[in-house]
């Protein structure tokens, strides 16, 4: 639903219902005499208060309350829950457990990228406007997808019990960990899902993308693996990295009058990227062997600034994921104990890891009783979304020389590429309270 | 755009989202298997996750309402779906209880909105988080936080067919014990809900070593007060029995009062 | 009686595999014992035992290395031979013709090793639902007889145990193949039956000694020593069926889940739920069979409403159904002592306790009706359908409709019974016969629900599938030489038009032999059968009286209930009165007969409550000691005296 208006040389490009988006946004690009008026990703999503809901509330809870931000990525919120929380509580989850987490955050990058790939955008590049459509023309691609989907949730259910919100995570550990047998029951598909997701970098990297190169500042997860489950520094392109700790120091997210999601910029005020292009681009050295040889192949030059090509990328992390999914069941053996006993302590502490969509950080504060205190919870798509609106502001000008409806085309198709999450973005909590007008 | 609805013989399906995580209409997409035999059979006119651009006006043979009632423009969207849908179907613990952004019922909302925002007066929504059915007739309520896959898929065909679903009403134990799986409960003296919860996920709690916490919310005649007595006796707090039944469906007036009971 | 060295399991293990027998036998899984395929004695729960209290089970290391020294776990056999969730047919609906489908079990050969007492007991009590009674289950069928039995005699009594009660324990017997008793030093095995003889012959064993035998028989009378309860059935299903109304169920009420656990882990509970599942594709319709329970509010679930809606409802019903009706449907007590429910009840309710409450203030005894010999259907499968074509729609009302349908060749009914019709995809449901002519077959539909919506939609030249006929007939080799009065409410017209065309088309003496017809309805565009009405006041012996609860302006007949109508004569004690309308509609009419002095045995009524199977096997339609499927749907008044009018049954 585009529309157009012009009063006096001012051109309005907008959308009032972002599609194929998790959750409910629209944007809003206003252009005066080739000059950006306003870029605004405008988020309409409801609030709902998840750190106000969080305090008081038990230890062991966390996990399945956070897993409720988001439908799409509950893993990746359970997973930096338990980082912070297991690192307040002096808990170290054994080498065994850890194998198991990223196995387990293998199937959400699995099941999320497949989605993003095939249903979500996909149809941007070959004009259809769902996957739906596309099937009839495309009935392979889609299915291609879907399997490989199904291949990510079928990980998620045989550690988690179900795809969405799973239910064994646990402080420490997991509540029960699987036998051998179960996961050896999946090799074959999420082999068959492997070879689907090679062919996919190519047919991704031989798609056709706009002209938008950036300089972007990427931020990411530092860990000596392809960052996923683990990691204590984080990583900022140009500047070096800081403790996972540290993170809020280094960021601060504002509230703006047009959205229910707070925004994130670095403390200089510079809007960054995190998601897959930024762990692309820092830690593609450490991908998988396939994965290394499928980008090799796909003649994808880095670093990536592009995020039309963030397709390509996401092909590539589900190569990554896939093989060392494969990797993981493989070495397994049943670990003794599920999980490491705890005992409640006063503490604040942080953890992050890296959802399909970016830099995920949590915080809590804790107390002796048990009980969450305070809660700090910062998304990638609140992030991303000043990225986003910046974008819109750099787009401006190609935008001229297109038909309106093309334009407004673009603009989603811009949007589109960093798969935001806008259930995730809602209701997250400001630290430094000041009102920051959209940068420029 | 030009208004040109399209005629088919397909029941059209608009799929709807108010206040939650997007899990339950991802159950949808989910349907790795069917997906596309389910396209062959229903028109998705409405469904702004994997659709574009959607059809928002109606009419619609069927509606799906996924999230709960927290906003002012909410009430009135529900309301606007009922009136353009033959049958309205909510799904999820949100549209059918609240959701765990009911939890807001039982707080001060100003402090909420303060605690999550620094300019709480760009906030707009109302103090509660209401089911669906609480602002317009809902002909079918699909439980679970989130909804089973399979129930969807049984509540969509039984739709098309014009049977009643077979999506039993029953407690989480009638599923435990029919998956064989060793209760938690007796064996542990884990704090489980599952004698009160309803059933639909195919008790995974149980299966996977830990007793069940509510996700769908409380069954019919759900005895909360003598479990909650066992409870106790079990060594649990009233503070943790509260909390137990104070969460994805706190606003269900079987849990919500039995958590008020041991505020 | 043979003596077995300890280490001759292994060698009875290795007999059973070379003979191809799936192994199912004890096992350690998750904190309890529960049965599941074992390839060996190493998989045998050796030095465990279970420590159980109401709802409460924890296995415990024993000082000795015995193989079976537990009582029973969370599971028992049913799970083996009536499966939690079966697809029990599919049917489909092509070329206009309705196609059924059974499914055809071919269960792998499996012994059952370490079955207790109390559990042989349990298996022969649901072989008798589903094997000895009107209908067999076929599913039941190919898997019981596919399997041999193991037992094990228990020499140690668990806290919860009362099998000596029950009279099913602890020694085990018969109906098994080998028996194990389990000592230090030796098992000592008994065959039952000449598949057990072969396989003990294979065995290293030796004759067992006049010792070893004496040692059994103490052993086994020290296990009676040990029962953790018991349970006494003096006179107890007469006792609990006069007690019915007793404050105790009301304390239970208020203290049970209604969470289904007592009757899921219960191993003679059978009822089951029958559903449609998914068919998105365009392949036949899968009809899946799954364990149900009293304890659902679906089980009694009809027209949206709930016979059992609260809790007591639903505890006395079982617990009635157990230690008392069950007598009168199937001949033994439905509970073998072995404990479960009280262990697996999340609250630890004991159903020992309950009933030595009630035996400790009882009100009086009542008789109940006793167990009759069964009649046997010799079917393939109780469940398979045909295809009949309709001949005639007739619109009746806004939402009821006459389907005449024309039946299979060797279809024959009576009046009072009724057919389960089924659309594929969407369900079946039971419709009683409205009329016979000989060629066809009606069935008047009234639009309650999804199924009877489909059904009402049809159009003539139209399939469905139809089963039957079910249930009990109008009595009529009592009409002759009597007056016969028929009260019909609403749609209960329907299952008495086939015996008033039957009164109508005689020549009776007006003066000894009338029949009067007294039909209410709702209102006049709720009336059914009107041109018939007339024609059958056309018999000088037939009256008919319609009246209606609310009149229109043209309306110059009676309106009140039926029951004024009744009031305005004395009924003769002699006659026989048929009836069939809402219940309290009946209990109205029941009353106002009882008054006039009319016996219990002159009255018969047609009862409704949740009929799936319609063949006495998922006990969703039981009212007392009653199926109303099979005992049913009509009796007389002098059966359902004791439960009819009670709320909750």
């Amino acid at each position: 639903m585009s529309d157009e208006h012009t009063v006096s040389g001012e051109k309005t490009y907008k959308v009032d219902l972002l599609t194929r988006v998790e959750g409910e946004g629209r944007f809003h690009l206003k252009v005066k005499d080739n000059q950006v008026i306003e870029s605004k990703l405008n988020i309409f999503e409801a609030p709902r208060y998840f750190e106000a809901f969080l305090r008081d509330r038990a230890i062991e809870e966390v996990p399945d309350i956070v897993a409720r931000i988001c439908g799409i990525c509950p893993v990746a919120y359970q997973m930096s829950a338990v980082r912070a929380l297991e690192n307040g509580l002096g808990v170290t989850p054994s080498s065994a457990i850890r194998a198991l987490r990223r196995l387990l955050y293998c199937g959400e990058w699995i099941e999320s990228h497949a989605l993003h790939v095939f249903l979500l955008h996909a149809p941007d590049f070959l004009g259809y406007d769902s996957a739906m459509a596309m099937a009839v023309d495309h009935k392979d691609l889609v299915e291609r997808g879907l399997k490989m989907k199904k291949a990510g949730n079928a990980l998620i259910e045989c550690l988690g019990g179900r795809a969405i919100h799973p239910i064994s995570i646990r402080v420490g550990g997991f509540t029960t960990t699987p036998r051998a047998s179960a996961l050896n029951a999946l090799r074959d598909d999420l082999a068959n899902a492997l070879q689907d997701a090679i062919d996919t970098v190519t047919w991704t990297a031989a798609l056709t993308f706009p002209d938008f190169n950036q300089a972007y500042t990427f931020v990411c997860l530092d860990h000596d693996q392809y960052p996923l489950e683990w990691g204590d520094a984080i990583h900022v392109s140009g500047s070096g990295r800081f403790p996972v700790e540290e993170f809020f120091d280094h960021s601060q997210e504002t509230h703006v009058a047009h959205s229910t999601a707070l925004q994130s910029h670095l403390r200089d005020g510079q809007t960054y990227l995190c998601g897959p292009m930024a762990r692309l681009n820092r830690h593609h050295e450490r991908l998988h062997p396939t994965a290394r040889t499928a980008l090799a192949k796909s003649g994808l030059s880095l670093p990536v600034h592009n995020p039309y090509q963030s397709i390509v990328v996401r092909a590539v992390e589900l190569v990554h994921a896939l093989a060392e999914a494969l990797d993981l069941i493989d070495a397994y053996t049943q670990p003794e104990a599920a999980f490491s006993d705890y005992s409640p302590r006063a503490a604040t502490a942080c953890g992050a890891t890296e959802a399909p969509r970016g830099l995920l950080v949590h915080r809590y504060q804790m107390g002796e009783d048990g009980l969450i205190k305070h809660a700090d919870i910062v998304p990638p798509t609140s992030q991303n979304q000043a990225q986003i609106e910046a974008d819109l502001v750099s787009i401006a000008p190609q935008l001229m020389a297109l038909a309106h409806n093309d334009a407004t085309h673009l603009c989603e198709q811009l949007i589109r590429a960093y798969d935001p999450c806008i259930s995730c973005a809602t209701h997250f909590l400001k630290l430094n309270i000041e009102n920051v007008n959209a940068p420029s | 755009m030009p208004d040109t609805p399209t005629h088919s013989p397909r029941p059209r399906l608009g799929v709807f989202k108010l206040a939650s995580c997007d899990g339950c209409q991802l159950t949808l997409l989910d349907c790795e298997d069917e997906l596309l035999l389910l396209g062959e059979q229903i028109d998705i006119v409405h469904f702004p996750e994997a659709t574009s651009p959607g059809q928002p006006s109606g009419p619609f043979d069927v509606a799906i309402i996924e999230g709960s009632v927290s906003t002012p423009e909410q009430q009135d969207e529900v309301q606007a779906i009922r009136r353009n849908s033959t049958v309205l179907l909510t799904i999820g613990a949100c549209a059918t209880s609240g959701g765990i952004q009911a939890l807001r019922n039982f707080g001060d909302h100003d402090d909420y909105r303060r605690i999550v925002y620094a300019q709480p007066e760009y906030i707009s929504s109302l103090a509660t988080s209401t089911p669906v059915a609480n602002h317009v007739p809902v002909d079918f309520e699909l439980r679970g936080c989130p909804i089973n896959k399979q129930q969807l898929l049984e509540l969509i065909t039984a739709c098309l067919r014009g049977r009643t679903p077979a999506i039993k009403n029953e407690s989480v134990c009638f599923e435990c014990k029919r998956n064989d799986i060793v209760c938690v409960a007796v064996t542990q003296q884990m704090p489980c809900l599952g004698p009160v919860t309803h059933a639909g996920c195919g008790a995974i709690c149980p299966a996977f070593n830990r007793g069940c916490f509510g996700c769908y919310g409380p069954k019919e005649s759900a005895a909360t007060a003598p479990l909650a007595a066992q409870m106790l006796t079990n060594g649990q707090s009233d503070e943790a029995i509260k909390r137990a039944f104070r969460l994805f469906t706190a606003e269900s007036e079987a849990f919500r009062e039995e958590s008020q009971r041991h505020e | 009686m043979v003596s077995l060295p300890p280490d001759g399991l292994s060698d009875l293990f290795a007999v059973l595999v070379q003979q191809g027998w799936r192994l199912v036998g004890p096992t350690v899984s998750n904190g309890a014992i529960i049965y599941d395929e074992i390839q060996s004695p190493d998989d045998l729960p050796t030095g465990w035992t279970d420590h159980q209290a109401p709802g409460q089970y924890t296995l415990e290391k024993r000082d000795d290395k015995r193989s079976f020294g537990y009582v029973v776990g969370p599971q028992s056999w049913k799970k083996e031979l009536f499966l939690p969730h079966e697809v029990v047919q599919t049917s489909s609906l092509n070329n206009g013709t309705f196609h059924w489908h059974g499914a055809n079990p071919k269960p792998a050969p499996t012994a059952f090793i370490g079955v207790r007492a109390c559990d042989l007991s349990a298996i022969g009590i649901q072989d008798r639902v589903f094997l000895e009674d009107t209908y067999v289950d076929p599913h039941y069928q190919a898997r019981r007889n596919a399997t041999l039995i193991i037992a094990v005699n228990c020499t140690e009594a668990g806290a919860l145990c009362f099998c000596d009660s029950m009279g099913t324990g602890p020694q085990a017997g018969p109906g098994y193949d080998l028996c194990l008793t389990e000592f230090d030093d030796c098992f000592l095995v008994e065959s039952g039956s000449d598949r057990g003889e072969a396989i003990a012959a294979q065995l290293p064993a030796t004759s067992a000694k006049p010792a070893q035998q004496a040692a059994l028989t103490t052993a086994i009378d020290d296990c009676r020593q040990q029962m953790g309860r018991t349970l006494n059935t003096d006179g107890l299903p007469e006792l609990l069926f006069g007690n019915l109304e007793h404050p105790q169920w009301d304390a239970v009420g208020d203290a049970c889940l209604a969470c289904g656990n007592c009757t899921l882990v219960c191993p003679t509970c059978f009822c089951h739920a029958i559903d449609e599942t998914p068919d998105l594709a365009s392949g036949p319709a899968v009809r899946e069979r799954s364990w149900d329970s009293c304890f659902s509010e679906e089980h009694s679930h009809i027209h949206g409403w709930s016979f059992q809606p609260s809790i007591k409802d639903r505890y006395r019903q079982w617990a009635t159904h157990k230690l008392s009706s069950w007598h009168s449907q199937f001949g033994t007590s439905g509970c073998v002592g072995c404990g479960r429910c009280i262990a697996w009840c999340p609250v630890g309710i004991d159903i020992t306790e309950q009933v030595a409450a009630i035996q400790n203030s009882p009100a009086e005894p009542a008789p109940l009706p006793g167990f009759k010999p069964i009649t046997w259907h010799e079917r393939k499968d109780p469940l398979q359908a045909a295809s009949a074509r309709i001949q005639h729609i007739q619109q009746e009302t806004h939402d009821v409709a006459t389907l005449k349908l024309h039946m299979p060749d060797d279809y024959c009914d009576q009046p009072g019974q009724f057919n389960m019709l089924a659309l594929p995809g969407i369900g079946e449901v039971p419709i009683s016969v409205s009329g016979n002519d000989g060629k066809t077959t009606e069935h008047t539909v009234r639009n309650v629900g999804n199924v009877t919506a489909a059904i009402t939609s049809l159009s003539v030249g139209d399939a469905l599938g139809v089963r039957g006929p079910y249930g009990s007939a109008w009595p009529l080799d009592k009409m002759p030489g009597r007056p016969v009065t028929l009260i019909a409410g609403g749609i209960g017209l329907a299952p008495l038009r086939g015996v008033i065309r039957h009164l109508v088309s005689q020549t009776r003496d007006p003066a000894t032999e009338w029949v009067s017809v007294i039909y209410g309805a709702r209102d006049q565009s709720a009336l059914l059968f009107s041109n018939e009405l007339k024609q059958w006041s056309t018999n000088p012996a037939v009256k008919v009286a319609v009246t209606l609860d609310r009149a229109s302006a043209n309306w110059r007949g009676n309106v009140g209930t039926v029951t004024t109508l009744l009031q305005r004569k004395h009924q003769p004690d002699h006659g026989i009165y048929l009836m069939c309308g809402p219940e309290v509609m009946m209990a109205a009419v029941t009353r106002q007969l009882s008054t006039d002095g009319v016996p219990p045995e002159n009255i018969y009524l047609s009862m409704e409550r949740n009929m799936k199977c319609a063949t006495g096997h998922c006990g969703r339609c039981q009212y007392g000691p009653h199926f109303i499927c099979k005992d049913g749907p009509v009796f007389s008044y002098a059966q359902i005296r004791p439960l009819f009018g009670k709320p909750g049954f």
